[in-house]
């Protein structure tokens, strides 16, 4: 820190990947700073009409519509946050840009120095130096970009073996993913801050009338939320980045709630509306679901692994790509075979070929994260041909808790469990339901939230965690996916609902992402991810101010021939379509066609998963199908409301220029040095540099693919990714012919007006109803879970009442009727008693008071009566006794 | 007639005693009262002496009560004259059936 304050400029030369933390913190800073001040704000509104200091306050901090000072300090932290990613990102590609080499250089080196210390060549201490220089340097490049801390140290007696987890980090490790990412998320969401700046205008207002809402007198008046609206977005961006830049899988998990409770409350914005209430409660539970799963594979991996970092845990699961001996073996494989205890207590190490996958049950890894296969047995297992021998047993036994050993469908558990995750938060089928209705919450929100980056977090986990994912994990990836992507685009043809076609071409394109992870495109699904984030935040833009300038009306068959009223709008959000669709030289072309062209290489050579080319292939037509269908009926043709079309009108300046900015970004975001050359995108190849070892492994190596020197792989000519680099193209054209079709189709239908859409709704009635119906998914939830949980609910209402209820009141009654007959024991019996002791005594002394007359001469008769009565008694006493 | 002995004695203490009692029970007047009580007291002491002369076990006894018992006298007429004065000067009379004040 004290570094820090004494030359910022310095630090950040020195440790560049602070950029990224300070610029994820900012739009913290700004949430806390809102936060604060709104909570000031609402305390001095209350006493602003008693004192009059109070007043002064309450002014000074915006009056009545305190909120704008809120906008400003969002967006000048989202601003802020983005130039700093920029720098982060400049330092990266040009400082560091020969990372790779310099730590191949340092690594080299630091071999040979080995050796020589080994064989005793050279002047030791001289050697030892070399070393020691070399290692800081490898040290020093590691910590420039990643950094990490103790958080919380969980108590160690909980587990004997020490190498078991103990520690969960904080942590932060930039690659070019993560900064691509970082400069992705900033941007839009600095436009997207810009743009709500005007589309939640009207929230300024000291007092909003929310028309969906009635109540007694018409319609709900309440208080404008802007402020609040802005401190919700700046906790987003935050969460969001934070989980980008995270280096450990509980840090993801973290951010992975902040940012759902974040959609939580926007989703549910405007909250007295029951609709967007129960779509925030939708979203939310439906996310649960999911995380269970994730939960279930980060307590698996804690339990085995042992750690949430994912070099480490990469480092163990996978056999390390570059190899201490030179040889490389198992390079990115996953590890399987047996430790099997020998007689003298020790172990031997049974390890099979990398290929011969059914041979073995579990999976085996080095407990100690630096440690790897290559120093066991006697001669390493780099001398073994595979290809002659099946199984090798390691003679000479491995230390005691030196392997690890975990059961390989644990690890097809936890990769399934993490992906479980990933299927809530980016809306895959069967967990899609909750994004459609998701576009309850403002527009801006759908746009940032909903289409750019919070749903893209599910895509970018799975990427981030790719190697721990088995085959068996992969191919349920890369169905998943397919059955999305078809799923939501035949939904997308028939809503009529603006914001809901996005919503489903969005839940469509996710399913893009994933199954192109699935069938080993790791470098196509993140270029699609990039791509995608900026279109579908444009043409949300361009929903939301369609909405606002036909004064939130969202129906698409009110409106039509806006075109003319609003040309900016409709010119930005044509630029979308065409993105979204595939057109050559628009950015969605070069990454949508590589997508296309991995599914192709995939199925060519696993025939059976024919469907997984034939899906994405089919959907890219229905897509470009109903985007334009959408544009069309938006904007063009005659106006189908009167009112609407009066009233239209294009949005002001505030609205357009974060549209016409991501347009220009939608078309050109993809290009390289050549332009027109999908192989040279400049965006593809910066994602590629991240790509990780494993997707060589588990799909093939192409031509231009580093690192790889040879080992056992599959042969070079007849993997998935040498067939999607060398016959892509077919599926690139093939799409690109479905993209005409799609297009000419829609205007036949909407602006040619050729065939009559109403007339094919009525040929086909029940395909449409079950497209309208959004294939009975709700419906279907509802009869499955969301009705028998309220049938049994409601059973054990009536069991809590009757039962528990009955039970615990007849405990009181007979407590009541106990106590109502020993109340009447008290009062009767032992208060009888004392009553009576009391009152006899009370009348003897009432009766003795007469005696004191107060007479002086009664006084004295008594005495003298006394007196003689005493001596009559005592004569008669003395009488009896002398008698006898 | 025979010599005078203790019986005589015995029999003037008594009249006293009962002079002094039916004084005491009778006399309305404080003053009157306390008269009666010295007769009371009076032939108290006249059975003492008697006793004292006529019984030797008691005659150094007898003495002392009859001297205590004149002391005791003494002191009593004081006190209670005191009694009577301040009542006089409370309720401007001395008659023993106005003074009730104190009755139960």
């Amino acid at each position: 820190m004290s570094e820090f304050f004494a030359d910022p400029y310095q630090f950040y030369a020195a440790h560049p990947g602070w950029l990224f933390v300070t610029a994820t913190l900012l739009p913290l800073l700004s949430f806390v700073l809102i936060f604060l001040a709104s909570g000031a704000w609402a305390l001095l509104r209350r006493y602003r009409d008693d004192h009059p200091a109070a007043e002064r306050m309450y002014y000074l901090f915006g009056g009545d519509v305190g909120g704008r000072g809120a906008a400003y300090v969002a967006t000048g932290a989202i601003g802020l946050a983005f130039l700093l990613s920029l720098a982060g990102f400049l330092v990266f590609t040009f400082v560091d840009g020969d990372q790779e080499a310099a730590r191949d250089r340092h690594e080299s080196a630091i071999k040979e120095l080995r050796e020589k210390l080994v064989a005793g060549k050279g002047d030791r201490k001289e050697v030892e130096q070399d070393l020691r220089e070399q290692e800081g340097a490898l040290a020093a490049q590691d910590a420039r970009w990643a950094g990490r801390s103790d958080w919380l140290r969980i108590f160690p007696g909980i587990t004997n073996d020490p190498r078991r987890g103990t520690v969960l980090q904080l942590g932060f490790r930039i690659d070019s993913l993560a900064a691509l990412m970082f400069m992705m998320v900033t941007f839009i969401a600095t436009l997207i801050h810009i743009f709500s700046i005007g589309y939640m205008g009207e929230e300024l207002e000291e007092t909003v009338e929310d028309h969906h809402v009635h109540g007694e007198h018409g319609p709900l008046r309440r208080r404008g939320r802007f402020g609040r609206f802005f401190m919700y977005l700046s906790l987003f961006c935050f969460s969001m980045l934070n989980l980008v830049m995270a280096d450990n899988l509980f840090l993801v998990f973290v951010s992975w709630e902040l940012v759902g409770i974040c959609s939580y409350l926007l989703v549910g914005f405007y909250f007295e509306r029951q609709s967007a209430s129960n779509a925030a409660n939708k979203a939310f539970i439906v996310n649960r679901v999911g995380d269970a799963g994730f939960i279930i594979g980060l307590l698996i991996l804690w339990t085995y692994v042992g750690t949430f970092n994912f070099e480490d845990l990469f480092r163990q699961v996978r056999c390390p790509v570059r190899d201490t001996q030179g040889g490389l073996v198992l390079g990115g494989q996953f590890v399987r075979g047996d430790l099997e205890p020998k007689e003298n207590g020790a172990q031997t190490l049974r390890v099979t070929a990398p290929d011969d996958a059914a041979g073995a049950s579990a999976l085996l890894f080095p407990r100690d994260p630096s440690g790897d296969f290559h120093g066991v047995g006697p001669h390493g297992l780099e001398a073994i041909n595979w290809d002659q021998v099946g199984t090798v047993e390691v003679h000479a036994s491995p230390e005691k808790g030196q392997f690890g050993v975990m059961p390989y469908w644990m690890l097809v558990v936890a990769g399934l469990g993490i992906f479980l995750g990933c299927v809530g938060k980016s809306a895959q089928f069967p967990l899609h339901v909750w994004l459609p209705d998701a576009m309850e919450g403002p527009t801006p929100v759908s746009a940032l939230i909903h289409a750019a980056t919070m749903v893209a977090a599910g895509v970018y986990l799975v990427a981030r965690v790719y190697p721990l994912f088995t085959p068996e994990a992969l191919l349920v990836i890369a169905y998943i996916g397919g059955i999305t992507l078809f799923v939501a685009a035949s939904v997308a043809v028939v809503m009529t609902d603006i914001k809901k076609v996005l919503a489903y071409s969005t839940v469509s394109q996710l399913g893009y992402l994933m199954l192109a992870l699935g069938v080993g495109g790791w470098t196509a699904g993140l270029f699609h991810l990039m791509t995608h984030a900026f279109f579908k935040a444009l043409l949300f833009l361009c929903s939301g101010a369609v909405i606002y300038g036909c004064h939130h009306e969202q129906d698409m068959l009110k409106m039509g021939g806006l075109f003319p009223k609003m040309k900016i709008t409709a010119l930005t959000m044509l630029a979308g379509v065409l993105a979204i669709s595939g057109v050559p030289t628009f950015s969605g072309w070069y990454s949508k066609d590589a997508i296309l062209a991995q599914a192709f290489g995939y199925v060519y050579v696993h025939p059976g998963h024919v469907l997984l080319f034939l899906l994405p292939l089919v959907t890219a037509g229905i897509t470009t199908f109903y985007m334009f269908r959408m544009w069309f009926l938006t904007f063009a043709g005659r106006p189908r409301d009167a009112h609407v079309y009066e009233h239209a009108h294009e949005p002001p300046w505030l609205l357009t220029i974060p549209l016409i900015v991501l347009a220009v970004c939608s078309v050109c975001v993809a290009w390289g040095r050549q332009p027109l050359n999908p192989e040279e995108s400049f965006l593809a190849e910066k994602i590629g540099e991240s790509q990780p070892a494993s997707v060589i492994a588990d799909f093939g190596r192409v031509e231009n693919d580093p690192l790889w020197k040879g080992g056992r792989l599959k042969d070079e000519a007849h993997s998935e990714r040498y067939y999607a680099q060398d016959m892509g193209w077919l599926a690139g054209d093939l799409a690109l012919g479905l993209t005409i079709l799609g297009v000419v189709f829609a205007s036949l239908l909407y602006y040619y007006r050729v065939l009559d859409p109403a007339e094919s709704q009525q040929q086909f009635p029940a395909v449409h109803a079950f497209l309208t119906h959004k294939w009975y998914f709700d419906e279907m939830y509802s009869a499955i879970i969301v009705r028998p949980s309220l049938v049994v609910a409601h059973w054990f209402k009536w069991f809590d009442l009757h039962v528990i209820d009955g039970a615990i009141h007849s405990v009181a009654y007979t407590a009541v009727w106990v106590a109502k007959w020993d109340g009447r024991f008290d009062n009767g019996v032992v208060d009888g008693l004392v009553n009576v002791v009391g009152r006899s005594v009370s009348g003897v002394g009432g009766s003795l008071r007469r005696v004191q007359t107060g007479s002086l001469r009664g006084y004295v008769l008594f005495l003298v009566l006394a007196a003689v009565g005493v001596f009559l008694l005592l004569t008669w006493w003395v009488t009896l006794v002398l008698a006898g | 007639m025979s010599e005078i002995g203790l019986t005589h004695y015995l029999l003037l203490g008594a009249v006293l005693f009962v002079c002094g009692a039916v004084c005491m029970a009778t006399k309305r007047n404080a003053i009157g009262i306390l008269m009666g009580v010295e007769l009371v007291l009076n032939g108290s002491t006249i059975n003492f002496v008697a006793f004292a002369h006529f019984n030797e076990t008691f005659e150094m006894e007898g003495q002392v009560f009859a001297l205590f018992v004149i002391v005791l006298a003494a002191a009593e007429a004081a006190v209670a004259l005191a009694i009577v004065l301040n009542f006089y000067n409370n309720h401007a009379s001395v008659d023993v059936d106005t003074a009730e004040e104190l009755k139960g």
